[in-house]
């Protein structure tokens, strides 16, 4: 079976090619149906000049908002005329007759009554949302299994509490059924109001390509606009699996695979990859608008390269046979025999061509800073575990993590938005760089015993225990200190407070290492160093972020 | 708790169409006892369990509940809440009385160790087995530690095995003495004399009682009273008045 899983890619595949050959040989005409490569190149334009994400923001908005007002008041008069008979002869009639008007229909006569702006467009797609999710509602709401009621009853379950364990519960599936069908209106309806009524959005974008028969822009528009749909519906879907649960289960013999390589993968432990990467953006973003299709590219590739690290630990690990399956926080996926030793080892080949040839192409485009930035990064990658002089194992693990995941990273993503090498953003990098070395000093405080006995040194072990807790804190402490530094000399913008928010996290961490010993309890430190680095991070860009602002 | 916690007198139920489901009802049930209701399908059988929950009213005659008696009650199939896990399901009737969340969980846990189900606390229901989904039905009526317990042919729906398990779990639960006052109502004849001391007879709708036996097979609650000859001459009594019901009814063209 798993085989055969390739034959559904194979078609789309096929038409892509035969229709980039078709148009390279000549057989359509390129004025027409340009190639799939046009497309791209297209779309890459429309990503880097950023008037395409700007286009699917204010369509995005739209949507959210239309749905959003559409969705919750007729979700509770759905639930209203459900339950009440009155309510129900009322609501019922009126919402079936409107039903099946085509809502763009409407549209003119929204435009009369509000004028062209955006309300108009808004309250549009409200209209159509609303109507889909009162029919949907009320339908769930009338076919729930009256003996569910009588069971509540019996067990003394007074109306309230019928309501919120019966009622809401078992309509709920089909609430959630109306809201994505009521999604997958607005994303349709988007598109034709935007056509006729507007000067941005998505579908403005195709109309106006159209106008300019530009079509490998309007294909690039309608690429982009299902993909928007393709992550609303998957998003919905995850909705659902975290409102219906019990509805979800069921499909387990489906789940495994992804959830093997989700294990494989470890994606929770991207922050490291993420947050400098965000951060640099966002200081850069003072300065003057951001290149979108850079940060992403820059975030797909730094995602790809601690993925392939992952991948490439489990294998070598695996083959060496250091791991066992008592060891924590490794990978696993192996050990537990989910995957083959084969699959792991390519797909962090996979991972390593995906995020060096991104890496490759800023290099192009952005010169060679770039290119000397991830030599230094890779050799120190090498040198951390290998060679005579391991990093890791001379006491300098912590400094090379603090410096190549900290200052490095932060200011090779803000070198690609603005192209100077900055020491404001070097200091304000330095928060996140002291709470990514925790985590690393966290590991090797929680290994200090086993460390000693195997001879490897590491700042922990020189230290000794209590010195490693003094570093412990130092570490801690200087990410929050440093934020207040950074602030007062004006380095950093006072939003950046926000990670503040953490500080019971970071006070709790400093406690436990402060008062235990065993290996297990340090390893919830570890863990929790990482849940802290990930929320002190995306606070602190937030901070950033909101500086654009106020 | 007093002698009779439910009494009818000469109570009939007929439904607002017109159909007469219980006619001339007069029944004492006695505190702790355990009473099966048989009859033919259709006979009235759930209505008069149905009546006691209070899901139903009698409309001629009177049915008196002891005050503040708690009950709960076995719904055929189950009836289990799909949206909750095992644990919620068990603890329902402890959390709409306002049980705390934590003594709920507690209690839950409790039942499920009682009934083999502490590796599925966290299970929803449609995850486990007809037999299982049937534990925590029961495990959810106990739970509140009722005074009356009520069961509506709650091993219907199951295969002939599991039918046998769970009625040797009904014999164990009374012996431990948590089932109260129970009514047990059930189509199945040898259920009836396994489960219960008493067995009431119900006519072909609408239902009236038309036997109340008392056959003296153990002196408590076993499965192992089906060896006995006595079990055998009392399913063929039993079987003897419900076969005429059955005739009746076939000759009338209901059902």
């Amino acid at each position: 079976m798993p085989q055969n899983r390739w034959l559904s890619w194979l078609s789309p595949l096929l038409l892509v090619v035969l229709w980039e050959a078709a148009v390279q040989l000549g057989l359509l005409n390129r004025i027409f149906i340009p190639p799939p490569s046009e497309v791209v190149v297209a779309l890459a334009k429309g990503l880097a000049d950023g008037s395409m994400v700007a286009d699917v923001l204010i369509s995005s908005r739209r949507i959210a908002l239309g749905f959003l007002i559409g969705a919750i008041p007729a979700t509770l008069l759905g639930i209203w005329s459900g339950l009440n008979r009155t309510v129900y002869l009322l609501v019922r009639p009126l919402a079936t007759m409107l039903y099946p008007v085509p809502k763009i229909a409407l549209l003119p006569l929204v435009i009369v009554v509000l004028g062209i702006g955006e309300v108009s467009k808004i309250v549009t797609v409200a209209i159509s949302v609303f109507l889909m999710v009162v029919i949907h509602t009320i339908g769930g709401v009338m076919q729930i299994d009256q003996r569910f009621f009588e069971v509540g009853r019996v067990y003394g379950a007074n109306q309230r509490t019928l309501f919120r364990t019966v009622a809401l519960p078992a309509s709920l599936p089909a609430i959630i059924e109306g809201w994505k069908l009521a999604m997958g209106f607005a994303l349709t309806l988007i598109v034709g109001v935007e056509f006729v009524g507007a000067s941005n959005g998505i579908g403005y974008r195709i109309w106006q390509s159209y106008e300019l028969y530009s079509i490998a822009d309007m294909m690039a528009s309608v690429c982009v606009i299902a993909a928007l749909g393709w992550i609303i519906t998957i998003g919905l879907d995850e909705v659902e699996r975290l409102v219906v649960p019990w509805r979800h289960t069921v499909k387990e013999s489906r789940m495994p695979l992804l959830k093997k390589w989700w294990g494989a993968v470890r994606p929770w432990s991207y922050t490291a990859a993420i947050i400098p990467v965000l951060l640099g953006a966002s200081i850069a973003a003072q300065q003057g608008g951001l290149n979108w299709l850079w940060l992403a590219l820059a975030l797909i590739g730094s995602i790809a390269i601690q993925g392939g690290t992952n991948l490439m630990n489990d294998y070598y690990d695996y083959k060496k046979g250091t791991d066992t399956p008592a060891v924590k926080g490794t990978g696993g996926a192996l050990l537990r025999g989910e995957m083959t030793p084969n699959q792991i080892f390519w797909a962090g080949i996979i991972a390593f061509a995906v995020g060096s040839t991104i890496g490759l192409y800023l290099v192009y485009m952005t010169g060679p800073f770039i290119f000397w930035l991830g030599l230094c990064s890779v050799a120190v990658g090498y040198f951390y575990t290998a060679g005579p002089f391991a990093l890791a194992y001379v006491g300098l693990g912590e400094l090379a993590v603090f410096i190549f995941m900290g200052p490095v990273m932060v200011l090779g993503s803000y070198y690609l938005q603005q192209p100077v090498v900055s020491w404001p953003a070097i200091w304000a990098s330095l928060p996140v760089a002291f709470v990514v070395a925790a985590i690393l000093h966290a590991n090797n405080l929680r290994d200090i015993d086993t460390d000693i006995l195997n001879h490897k040194r590491t700042l922990a072990t020189m230290l000794g225990r209590a010195g490693a807790r003094v570093e412990f804190y130092v570490l801690v402490g200087g990410a929050f200190v440093s934020v207040l530094v950074l602030i007062a000399l004006g380095l950093a913008p006072w939003p950046t407070l926000l990670c503040y928010a953490v500080a019971p996290l970071a006070w709790r961490l400093m406690r436990t290492a402060a008062t235990e010993d065993a290996a297990e309890k340090l390893h919830s430190v570890l863990r929790g160093s990482a849940v802290l680095h990930m929320r002190f991070g995306l606070l602190y860009v937030l901070g950033w972020v909101i500086a654009l602002w106020v | 708790m007093q002698a009779a916690p439910i009494v009818f007198i000469q109570a009939g139920l007929t439904y607002p169409n017109g159909v007469e489901a219980l006619t001339d009802i007069s029944l004492t049930i006695a505190d702790q006892s355990a009473v099966a209701v048989v009859g033919p399908s259709g006979c009235g059988k759930t209505t008069l369990l149905r009546t006691i929950a209070g899901l139903e009213r009698v409309s001629v005659g009177s049915l008196q509940v002891a005050a503040g008696a708690k009950r709960a009650m076995v719904f055929q199939s189950g009836l289990l809440f799909p949206w909750m896990s095992v644990a919620d399901n068990i603890s329902y009737g402890l959390m709409t009385r306002g049980t705390p969340a934590e003594q709920c969980r507690v209690i839950a846990r409790e039942w499920a160790d009682r009934m083999g189900l502490q590796r599925f606390i966290d299970a929803y229901p449609h995850q486990l087995s007809g037999g299982m989904q049937q534990r925590v039905g029961i495990a959810r009526a106990l739970a509140i530690q009722p005074d009356i317990v009520l069961f509506d042919e709650p091993f219907a729906a199951l295969d002939a095995q599991t039918r046998l398990i769970m009625q040797e779990l009904v014999c164990d639960l009374r012996r431990q003495g948590v089932c109260g006052t129970m009514l047990f109502v059930t189509h199945a004849i040898d259920e009836a004399l396994i489960v219960a001391d008493r067995i009431i007879v119900m006519s072909a709708r609408p239902g009236r009682i038309i036997a109340d036996l008392t056959p003296q097979l153990a002196d408590v609650p076993s499965a192992d009273k089906r060896a006995l000859p006595a079990f055998n001459q009392a399913f063929a009594d039993i079987w003897a008045q419900i076969r005429q019901e059955v005739d009746v009814q076939m000759h009338e063209g209901v059902n």
